[in-house]
């Protein structure tokens, strides 16, 4: 497995007023490809900032950042919308969907700017909601609506999946159906997922975990037997 | 993007109350900028077109009697093309009715050598035989009094009765905006009309024979008609001048001159009114709109749509918006062009005259609308968009909370209930957007001001003109300045007759540093009562012994105010010493509504005139009844022109204005429109932000109308502003309207009474409780259960 993803001494703060929050302190890190990590830490640990930062959502403070070999944090605004663009896909834990389209619609808007895009219609089968296509965001469940946000996130076929507590907003078994839908891309398709999730549960899917802490990255633990969604509960 | 076009539409569709109203006003805008376009080049084409055909004069000049053989010597003076002499007369209809007063103005017209000026466009029927009694009328006065071709009209021609016949209708370019006399203000195509004849038959008819009274001139190219004036005045001065006018001033020409201007001038101010308005309302909906969908925009961003993608994706929504209003606007422009036309051919005989299909101003308006919307879209949206994808996906931070200046004033504040407070602390937090509001809202309250005033203009010109300045009843005007003694005399006997007032109205022209003006310069009795002047209050001004009082537009046209010295100089002046005129002092300044005048004492013009104690017409206070049988002993007097009555003149004159009230009431119904769909969208906005705020105070066991009175608050918050800051707008408004619709006919003040402001200020509280009552109805259905149960 080659290396997907390094970071070197990522730091990033804030102004808030007249007060700088640093919230990340300096992260080092590698990320292989077809790699499934899981981000864990508690609130304000700097996880999402650190997504943010991979998904090419907003920039480190300093630091620097490579995919593929390619730096990421010198590179301008337009090169970094065709990084996300291109090779990242998103799930936020909201789902973020526009409310006024349909599911199918949702999907296709991504295919509408992907350069290598898969049939919407399969992606949708694939998360099992292709009975579903024609209802709008407000016409499915929580999980359902997450489902959708994964399709639409893999229908770009993107070679990194970036989720931000993807079950967050769902009850148990629902939860556990969109991590089935995200453990069969990492398995099947060879996509490195990332995970962010203060569910210490879903980091035993993991083939590592990423412990933040107070914008340090605490420790790494590698996991000799992730398991599969089913073998877990919360 | 299909999909991002999909978004588009649905949202569209999820707000069209707001987006509706925004298209109404830009389309309202639109509408007055297309239509007044299109009329005013479709008028100022037919105008340069007739005139070009018909060869229009350049100088028009008025004389007692110019030996005709000699007209061609006029065009040895430099500078002069072309010269032509004419019989003018006015005669009278001789009808069975004993007090009817109709007029025809007779032009002759050569037959046997086609004139070269002022040529006549034969509209129906055939051209009048030499010879004949034969006549072409103009067509509004042939429609007027059903004419029909061959039809006979029995006239009195100085003093004699004579009979022609109608063998068409015509049209001149002198006489495209038909009035006797500038008193009139308006045409009256039933009792006043033009008719043309052959110069040989009115020839046979007229006293004076080898005489013209009436010579036209046409001016070399490049030359201007200051430079030939001279030459010509002392040329035509033995034979009794009484007017030169050059063509800028010639009745006509400067009414529909002036008309043209007055809506070029609208055409320029009125659509940016509408559209300024249309383009807060856009940039606060846009506004709003990317706010509630910062977190899609950080979706999109997220998933690569490039900024650009972004950006035109929420730009389509004001060029949507701006399409859509803007063809609909032009669109009902163009349609409106046809009507107002048609209305304005009634005013205007223009040949020519007709409205037509314009792409141009239908592209030109959709190019303004879509301006103005891609303006507050771009306003409304760009810094917003501009943010990192990061960041737009987070929560705005919450709006910083201070307490408002209002908060101080703690006697007043106490007072409010908690709903109030909401309301007017949202006023003050989102400052932007509360301006542009208070702005829209005075822009309103200042249209509908228009309208009331308005009303009191045409109030002061047919009330104060007509029952405080002339007093008179009747007035006698003399064909030509007569001694005052004996007429005056045989007035005062009729039956009826309780007092005679001598006028003497003589042209003049006053001149002051390089400028100058013509006017009729009239001469009052100090003691006159049938003739007030009066000032700005009301208050009669006598005339004073020596100098000249000027009307306040004269005054502004000559730069000059009192104090100043003016020379002043009549064609009818006889100076021993060959004096043109005399300097005299301007002793005040006075309003005059109707007509242009400079006004000096009586026995004092008579000085400067020198021609001794004469005049040239008569004021007669009478008995009502005696009227009519005043008219039918006078009409038929040769000595006299004409005889007036001023309850006949204000009878047409309050006819023509109430027709006129139909376009100021369509003036406060689009601002009624305008503020409607100003207030509605920011009821609607603040509906929106507020849902969860609104939501709680339901589920606190507030009623709809309680909760409404959260938004009412800030409403009437940002009213008061709208209507503070709309007072010195529509002051601004009035003055620049009453310069620009004030001409050498009539002048209109810009005074704005109170009773304008405050019935603008109902106007507006109109729209804006129309507009809450609809936002109630939103309130009533708000399903608050459902919006506390979801996430912001």
């Amino acid at each position: 497995m080659g290396v997907l993803l390094e970071g070197k001494d990522l730091r990033k703060s804030y102004h808030t007023g007249e007060v700088e929050v640093e919230v990340l302190k300096g992260i080092d890190f590698q990320i292989f490809q077809g790699e499934f990590i899981v981000v864990l830490g508690q609130s304000g640990s700097g996880k999402t900032t650190l997504l943010n930062i991979i998904g090419g959502m907003t920039k480190a403070s300093t630091g620097e950042l490579y995919y593929k070999g390619q730096p990421l944090h010198t590179i301008d605004e337009q090169r970094l919308t065709l990084y996300r663009r291109n090779e990242v896909g998103f799930v936020f834990q909201n789902y973020n969907l526009m409310p006024n389209l349909t599911s199918y619609e949702n999907v296709k808007l991504a295919v509408e700017i992907a350069q290598n895009p898969l049939s919407v219609s399969d992606v949708l089968r694939e998360v099992g909601l292709e009975a579903w296509s024609d209802h709008f965001p407000s016409q499915l469940s929580g999980g359902q609506q997450q489902r959708v946000a994964i399709a639409r996130a893999i229908v770009k076929n993107p070679e990194l999946l970036l989720c931000d507590e993807p079950t967050g907003a769902l009850d148990i078994q629902t939860g556990i159906q969109v991590l089935i839908s995200l453990q069969k891309l990492n398995r099947e398709f060879h996509k490195t997922v990332m995970i962010i999730t203060h569910n210490a549960e879903i980091a035993k899917m993991a083939d590592r975990v990423f412990y933040l802490k107070d914008g340090l990255l605490d420790y790494v633990k590698v996991n000799e037997r992730p398991l599969s969604p089913e073998e877990i509960s919360w | 993007m299909v999909m991002l076009r999909r978004k588009t539409w649905r949202d569209i569709k999820e707000n069209k109350g707001v987006y509706l109203a925004c298209i109404v006003v830009i389309a309202i805008g639109l509408m007055i900028y297309t239509s007044m376009s299109i009329v005013v080049e479709n008028m100022d084409k037919a105008q340069q077109a007739f005139y070009s055909e018909t060869h229009f004069a350049d100088g028009f000049i008025n004389v007692t009697g110019y030996p005709e053989n000699k007209v061609n010597s006029l065009m040895f003076i430099p500078g002069v093309d072309q010269a032509e002499g004419r019989i003018v007369k006015d005669v009278r209809l001789l009808d069975q009715q004993k007090d009817s007063n109709r007029y025809l103005r007779m032009v002759s017209v050569n037959m046997t050598n086609t004139p070269k000026i002022n040529q006549i466009r034969l509209l129906t029927g055939h051209l009048p035989n030499d010879n004949q009694s034969e006549i072409l009328v103009d067509p509004q006065f042939f429609a007027a009094n059903h004419l029909s071709l061959g039809d006979s009209i029995k006239v009195i021609l100085e003093g004699k009765q004579a009979t022609f016949y109608v063998t068409g209708t015509a049209q001149s370019p002198e006489f495209i905006y038909i009035m006797r006399t500038a008193q009139d203000l308006y045409p009256s195509p039933e009792d006043f009309g033009i008719a043309y004849v052959p110069l040989s038959s009115l020839k046979a008819l007229v006293k004076e024979k080898g005489q013209v009274n009436d010579l036209v001139v046409t001016l070399k190219s490049g030359v201007s008609f200051d430079s030939v004036k001279d030459s010509l005045q002392s040329k035509l001065k033995p034979y009794g001048l009484q007017s030169i006018v050059p063509r800028k001033d010639q009745t006509s020409n400067a009414i529909l001159t002036s008309e043209i201007t007055n809506i070029r001038s609208m055409t320029k101010t009125l659509p940016v009114v509408f559209l300024g308005v249309a383009a807060i309302i856009l940039y606060t909906m846009l506004r709003r709109l990317i706010e509630q969908q910062r977190v899609a925009i950080g979706t999109l961003k997220a998933f690569g749509f490039t900024d650009r993608e972004v950006i035109r994706h929420y730009l389509t929504y004001p060029l949507l918006i701006g399409t859509i209003g803007g063809l609909l606007g032009g669109l009902s422009g163009v349609a409106l062009s046809f009507p107002l036309t048609t209305m304005y051919k009634q005013y205007f005989a223009l040949p020519g005259l007709q409205s037509e299909f314009s792409f141009k101003y239908l592209l030109i308006g959709l190019a303004l609308a879509l301006f103005f919307s891609l303006i507050s879209g771009i306003r409304g949206s760009l810094d917003i968009l501009n943010l990192e994808p990061a960041q737009a996906m987070r929560p705005p931070a919450p709006v910083t909370a201070n307490k408002t200046r209002l908060e101080k004033i703690t006697w007043f504040w106490k007072r409010l209930t908690s709903q109030a407070q909401m309301g007017i602390r949202d006023v003050f937090r989102t400052p932007t957007r509360s301006i542009f509001n208070v702005l829209g809202i005075a822009v309103v309250f200042s249209l509908m001001t228009v309208s009331w005033s308005m009303q009191n203009m045409t109030n002061l010109l047919t009330v104060v003109q007509l029952e405080q300045v002339q007093t008179y009843d009747v007035k006698l005007s003399l064909t030509h300045p007569a001694a005052t003694g004996a007429t005056k005399l045989a007035l005062t006997h009729e039956a009826g007759v309780s007092k005679v007032e001598p006028v003497l109205e003589a042209p003049a022209t006053l001149k002051s540093g390089w400028l100058k003006k013509e006017v009729s310069l009239m001469g009052l009795a100090k003691d006159s009562t049938l003739y007030n002047i009066l000032d700005k209050n009301g208050q009669r001004i006598e005339v004073p012994d020596q100098g000249i009082l000027l009307s306040e537009h004269l005054a502004n046209s000559l730069n000059v105010k009192a104090g100043d010295t003016i020379y002043v100089e009549s064609p009818w002046r006889k100076d021993p010493l060959g004096q043109k005129g005399e300097n005299l002092m301007v002793k005040g300044v006075v309003p005059q509504y109707v007509g242009l005048n400079a006004f000096m004492e009586e026995t004092e013009l008579q000085r400067f005139l020198r021609q001794g104690e004469i005049s040239t017409s008569m004021l007669v206070k009478m008995d009502q009844s005696e009227v009519g049988q005043m008219k039918s002993k006078y009409r038929n007097a040769s000595n006299v022109t004409s005889i007036e009555s001023l309850k006949d003149t204000g009878d047409k004159i309050r006819k023509m204005m109430d027709s006129f009230g139909f376009t100021t009431w369509l003036l406060a119904i689009l601002g009624g429109i305008t503020g409607f769909a100003l207030i509605y969208n920011s009821s609607i906005i603040s509906l929106s932000e507020r849902k969860r705020e609104l939501a709680s105070l339901r589920v606190l066991g507030m009623t709809p109308r309680e909760v409404l009175r959260v938004i009412t608050s800030e409403q009437w918050t940002l009213y008061i502003f709208g209507i503070l800051l709309g007072i010195p707008l529509a002051y601004g408004l009035e003055i620049g309207m009453a310069q620009a619709m004030s001409n050498d006919l009539y002048s209109l003040p810009a005074e704005l009474p109170p009773v304008a402001l405050l019935g603008a200020a109902v106007g507006t509280a109109v729209s804006v409780i129309v507009a809450q009552s609809w936002a109630f109805k939103k309130i009533k259905s708000l399903p608050f259960v459902e919006i506390l149960a979801t996430r912001d």
